[in-house]
């Protein structure tokens, strides 16, 4: 359904994609996991014809973008972070709005709002201002603004980013029944769980680069190590900081999380005295590669590295 | 799509209070104010000068110097009783603009056609009386002086020469029978009244102020990223332009024409007098829609260069203020030097005032407007072509 080769895109003298290949089946739910900055958004934009890139192909229902991007966006939608919608419009009136400026019949401009509108749980606050909406709401009919079009393949761009768990849950439950509608989604996050949760793909982006792509059983199965990872209770990045500076093999990301890459007894024994001679607190502790947050750290982690 | 644009950004305008008292309230209420405050200076029998008389020769001549000073069109006596020289200058810093004394001997001077050593007629001005006030005055004044000689020198003919008195008629300064002179005037129905005059400038300065709804709309719309939206959703950079265009050409011609109805039916209920459209409903259209053209283009290239909010809207106030105060808006043309009234043909304003003026005030048609509105016609495309050309290079377009 999405086919990337060799894509390269440069803002400037920065390389924000380098050599991105990529394929994404019908009815997949692919989850682009990166750091901030990793190129998730750059590459969600060059999807939808946002952003030019320098090199590459990309072919989406099977058809180059670079010549078909009217039609691959009749048959695709992008739902961005940002509410992109009109907050002194009601819901009803962002709905026509969003559906009249795209080529579509009366009839079926119609019953794409309908559908979206149920799908959403939005019928109850039609004549309601969009400003006047909680978080939620507001978040539901950005993802149904997406819908009326009725697309085949919807990209997300963090949907959740600052909601609360509740809503969030209900939002990733919403994305999963796409799938059952033989829908294709592109779910672009860096909260694992989420991606863990509703994605039958994931694909690991940082600096520009996809550094594994697969499911998330096969990733798992092949990454699985001898590394450790200590998460700390909130502790001064600046008292750690020189704390790992003397120890070999031990790394320091994110400012309270460590990784030690080849664990063993001794070597954790040593670093467990130190960190309680510090008064440093434990969180959690985890050996090898069992989920997909401790896969991500161990692969992104040189990048992001204090130590 | 047009229309679903057209519809969306009347919705999002309407809701707008602050937008819809820039743009329909503002520019009614000036016009009514402004049309009644100027409505004295457009008059061409105004008073111009009021003043205070003290007749301390008491004779005939000075009365009839004060009476042919009365029939002044410019002019207006205020009687009052002056006491002291405090009293003069108290006079003088309110509200009267000269004191006139005719000091006693005028008569006896006159009669033995002896001049006096000391002034007959003495003025006092004020101190802020403007030059051409003051030779105003002394143009009045020595009408009045000649009026009284040649009224003498009649009388003394009459007595010399009975048998002439028949050809001797009696000359009046005031009307046109000194000597035939031709005075062109306009037709009274063609004349400027301030209400021609102002509702023209602010119809523009109030279509120029599309600025800040526009602007407003459009940055929240990139800021919230549903440009973005609207791009992925097929809307190319013309067809959002056009989706800006039409709803505010809707807009602007709406103004014109409830402030064109201001000028009409609400200035005359005020005391002022009532606007006349002029000959040339077709020349009126194209004036208006190249303002409207010209009042866009600026709006969408403030919107695609300010960052956000707060910059459009004092960016956009300061230039619109800054155009209408170089184009004649806020103190007409003429009242300006001459170096000044070349600085305002840089004005769109100005363009579109003169534009106003050839059909409001001149009577003009097509033929006269031409000129003034390909002028903001390729003024308002220009910008919409140079804002297209930034906001694609924004956008990081290049393919």
């Amino acid at each position: 359904m999405i086919t990337i080769s060799n894509l390269v895109k440069y803002y400037g003298a920065h390389c924000a994609l380098d050599h991105i290949d990529l394929q994404v089946n019908k009815g997949t739910i692919l989850g682009l996991l990166g750091p901030n900055g990793a190129g998730k958004t750059t590459l969600v934009s060059i999807l939808n014809g946002l952003t030019a890139f320098q090199q590459g192909e990309i072919t989406i229902f099977g058809l180059p973008l670079a010549n078909n991007l009217e039609a691959i966006r009749r048959r695709s939608s992008f739902i961005p972070q940002a509410l992109a919608l009109y907050d002194k419009l009601t819901v009803m009136e962002n709905l026509r709005f969003f559906a009249a400026i795209q080529k579509m019949s009366a009839a079926t401009r119609r019953a794409n709002i309908d559908a979206a509108l149920t799908i959403n749980r939005l019928h109850p606050l039609l004549e309601q201002k969009a400003g006047t909406l909680s978080g939620g709401q507001k978040r539901r009919l950005n993802i149904a603004i997406g819908l009326l079009n009725n697309p085949e393949i919807l990209y997300f761009d963090e949907p959740t980013a600052g909601i609360d768990p509740e809503l969030r849950n209900d939002i990733l439950e919403t994305i999963s029944s796409f799938k059952n509608q033989g829908k294709t989604v592109i779910y672009t996050s860096h909260y694992m769980p989420e991606i863990e949760k509703i994605c039958d793909e994931v694909a690991i982006i940082d600096h520009g680069r996809i550094i594994r792509q697969g499911t998330l059983a096969t990733m798992l199965q092949e990454e699985k190590g001898d590394a450790a990872i200590i998460e700390l209770l909130p502790a001064e990045n600046k008292l750690l900081a020189p704390l790992v500076a003397g120890l070999d093999d031990v790394e320091l990301v994110d400012g309270g999380t460590l990784i030690m890459h080849q664990q063993n007894g001794l070597k954790m024994g040593r670093l467990l005295a130190l960190l309680e001679a510090e008064g440093l607190a434990i969180k959690h502790i985890s050996y090898g590669t069992t989920s997909l947050e401790t896969l991500f750290i161990r692969l992104t982690s040189p990048g992001r590295s204090h130590a | 799509m047009l229309k679903a644009m057209l519809l969306k950004e009347i919705i999002l305008l309407s809701r707008d209070k602050q937008a819809l008292a820039a743009l329909f309230i503002m520019p009614a209420i000036f016009i009514l104010l402004m049309s009644l405050a100027l409505k004295d200076t457009f008059s061409p029998e105004r008073v111009l000068l009021t003043y205070a008389l003290v007749d301390q020769d008491n004779s005939a001549p000075s009365r009839m110097i004060r009476e042919t000073l009365q029939h002044s069109k410019v002019m207006a006596e205020r009687p009052v009783t002056i006491t002291s020289a405090a009293q003069q200058e108290e006079l003088l810093n309110g509200s009267y603009h000269f004191v006139l004394t005719i000091n006693e001997g005028l008569a006896r001077s006159l009669a033995s056609r002896q001049e006096l050593p000391s002034a007959l007629l003495q003025v006092a001005a004020a101190a802020d009386l403007k030059a051409e006030m003051l030779t105003l005055l002394q143009a009045e004044l020595a009408k009045a002086v000649l009026q009284l000689r040649l009224t003498l020198l009649q009388t003394e003919l009459t007595a010399l020469l009975p048998e002439m008195a028949h050809q001797l008629t009696d000359i009046d300064f005031d009307g046109q029978d000194l000597i035939n002179i031709s005075f062109n005037r306009m037709a009274a129905e063609q004349r400027p009244t301030s209400t021609q005059q102002s509702v023209p400038s602010w119809i523009i300065f109030g279509m120029f102020f599309v600025i800040i709804p526009m602007s407003t709309i459009f940055i929240n719309e990139r800021r919230q990223n549903t440009l973005m939206r609207m791009s992925a959703m097929n809307i190319s950079i013309p067809a959002l332009f056009a989706g800006k265009i039409a709803p505010y050409l809707v807009i602007n011609q709406l103004q014109v024409w409830l402030m064109i109805g201001v000028g009409i039916f609400v200035v005359p209920l005020a005391g002022g007098e009532a606007l006349t459209l002029g000959h040339s409903l077709i020349a009126l259209f194209m004036v208006s829609l190249g303002l409207s053209l010209a009042a866009i283009g600026t709006s969408v290239l403030i919107a695609v260069l300010a960052g956000t909010v707060e910059q459009a809207t004092t960016i956009g106030g300061i230039i619109n203020i800054l155009l209408g105060a170089i184009g004649g808006i806020m103190v007409p043309k003429f009242y300006m030097p001459p170096a000044m009234q070349d600085l305002a043909a840089i004005s769109p304003m100005s363009w579109g005032l003169e534009g106003f003026l050839d059909i409001f005030v001149r009577g003009l048609g097509v033929e006269a407007v031409l000129t003034e509105t390909l002028a903001l016609t390729g003024f308002g495309l220009g910008l919409l072509m140079l804002a297209g050309l930034i906001f694609r290079a924004q956008r990081g377009r290049t393919a």
